[in-house]
């Protein structure tokens, strides 16, 4: 049997969800634009440069090097990973890890994260569940288990009350994450304020924020090279091309344009 | 009434103006009549209604400008592009583009230099002070200086092509095919260079070379159904083998049947054109 549906005083519409809505729209516009001030211009090294460039010579030699001659690709490969003198075995760098410990940029650059994207939230978040406490304010349109309720019905002391109504400070982050779009369509794609990006961001760059350590990188390209067969794409081109007639269509029908427009 | 219709029309000019700029620049096309006309109109009567988009339109009239020698129109784009932006290194490369367009390459080359002793990295001046180099006319310097360029940047692939062009002119083949290699394999699909890469293969003669330019031509072939060179390229190459006296019969006869399907191609596309020109000839006939 369905529980009567509680009924909320419209105040609440007009005093409570609506400037969290605005709040929270602000603070991300706020944020972003916060952190276009506080952007660090990061100046790779010439040495960076050329040894990315080189890694990625070398992925398409092992891609694409099939649509060169052997002879050509076997010269590559010998360029590369011969005992003596090849580039991916022999060059070692000068490796510093980027730990926060040493290196100060990193450092900064974690605390101008904290700063703009964590604090705010963490701020906002506790003013918003002080200011805006005691009551229901929405029902999300899913049931949920009673578990939820400590989390989402935080100062609301009822025992009977469903899960599925929730307090303000959730619905402010569920604005936080919802007004992604809203960022998207105002500030343009890559905009400061969108929370989740710069979360999932934060979390994989700990991943990719790895290109100082070339060394490692040198060593898997060489061991992938060596593992790397030719096997030409022309052989049978002849073949394949003469199967069918050319397509000739449109050749030379198409008047020449004229004028600018 | 007659007013609404005017300002309608020019709206519509100035933004087909703009969008057209736009699409040049994002092809990446070298029109530079064209662009200069449409350009130098857009920011004389139209520069209000630019907004930000002005100071990019600035730059491709600028260098425009410069290949058509209206010296005027760049220097005033470029003031303007200095004084929104002092001090900016894009904007030092465009004035040492403009030096060197009044062929004060000592001047320019200084500029650039500049450019490079605060950022070292800045691959666009080092470009230019190579350009410089082959529009001196001296090509084994430029070639010397590309080849330093490119083992730093090896995966600029404009600089790859420049320099297959250099050492084409120089005529040497060798060269000039390994720099072929490197784009085939960065654009595997781009026919064009399965098509210079056969052609150089085919100048550089020699049974193993012909075999490998048949190749490449029927790889661009593949490509690009419509490439004639490359058509007429699978016909001579597969020829020249033909009648090689070096070939034993088997590859003289799978040479000599390459061959013939060429010929049957072109030999319909030539048709194909003749259908479409019958209209002309219609009219020359009526007009006589």
């Amino acid at each position: 049997m369905d529980e009567p549906e509680l009924l909320l005083d419209s105040n609440i519409r007009l005093w409570v969800v609506l400037p969290i809505v605005f709040i929270t729209f602000l603070v991300g516009v706020i944020r972003h634009y916060v952190s276009i001030l506080l952007q660090s211009d990061k100046k790779l090294t010439l040495e960076q440069v050329s040894d990315s460039q080189v890694l990625i010579r070398s992925r398409i030699l092992r891609e694409n090097g099939k649509y060169i001659p052997k002879q050509s690709f076997l010269m590559r490969k010998f360029y590369f990973n011969n005992q003596e003198d090849g580039f991916l075995k022999n060059t070692k760098r000068k490796v510093v890890p980027p730990s926060p410990m040493t290196d100060p940029s990193m450092l900064t650059d974690m605390m101008k994260g904290n700063v703009t994207n964590v604090l705010p939230m963490i701020l906002i978040g506790g003013w918003i569940n002080w200011t805006f406490s005691g009551f229901v304010t929405t029902k999300v349109p899913f049931p949920l288990t009673l578990r939820f309720k400590p989390m989402l019905q935080q100062g609301i002391e009822l025992l009977s009350l469903d899960a599925s109504w929730v307090s303000s400070a959730s619905w402010y982050f569920l604005n936080v994450f919802g007004l992604r779009s809203m960022y998207s369509l105002i500030l343009g794609q890559d905009n400061g304020a969108d929370q989740s990006r710069i979360m999932q961001e934060q979390m994989s760059g700990a991943a990719i924020a790895m290109p100082a350590d070339t060394n490692k990188a040198f060593k898997a390209e060489w061991e992938a090279l060596e593992l790397t067969d030719h096997q030409w794409a022309l052989e049978g081109v002849e073949e394949e091309l003469m199967s069918r007639e050319l397509d000739l269509d449109g050749m030379f029908s198409k008047e020449l344009p004229t004028g600018i427009f | 009434g007659h007013y609404c219709l005017d300002i309608n029309v020019l709206i519509i000019v100035f933004t087909e103006m703009r969008d057209k700029l736009r699409k040049w620049r994002e092809d990446n096309h070298r029109n530079s009549e064209q662009i200069v006309d449409v350009g130098e109109e857009l920011i004389n009567e139209h520069a209000s209604k630019l907004g930000d988009d002005i100071w990019i339109i600035y730059e491709q009239v600028m260098i425009a400008a410069l290949d058509c020698s209206r010296d005027d129109l760049a220097w005033t784009c470029l003031q303007e592009l200095k004084k929104q932006f002092p001090g900016s290194q894009r904007v030092k490369r465009l004035a040492g583009m403009r030096l060197e367009a009044l062929e004060k390459y000592e001047d320019a080359s200084k500029q650039y230099d500049s450019i490079l002793q605060d950022d070292p990295t800045n691959t666009a001046a080092r470009k230019r002070k190579i350009s410089i180099l082959k529009a001196q006319g001296k090509s084994a310097e430029a070639i010397r200086e590309l080849n330093e360029y490119l083992e730093q940047f090896v995966g600029d692939q404009e600089a790859w092509h420049e320099l297959s062009e250099l050492y084409i002119n120089e005529h040497d083949y060798g060269k000039a095919a390994f720099c072929l290699e490197e784009l085939m394999m960065t654009n595997p699909h781009n026919h064009l260079y399965c098509e210079q890469y056969a052609e150089v293969k085919y100048t550089q003669g020699g049974l193993e070379n012909l075999e490998l330019s048949r190749k490449y031509f029927a790889q661009a072939l593949k490509l690009n159904n419509g490439n004639m060179r490359a058509l007429f390229g699978l016909y001579m190459s597969a020829s020249h083998i033909a009648a090689s006296p070096k070939v034993n019969a088997t590859v003289k006869k799978a040479n000599v049947k390459y061959a013939a399907w060429a010929t049957n191609q072109i030999n319909r596309a030539y048709q194909v054109t003749k259908t479409n020109q019958l209209p002309v000839e219609e009219l020359l006939l009526r007009s006589s």
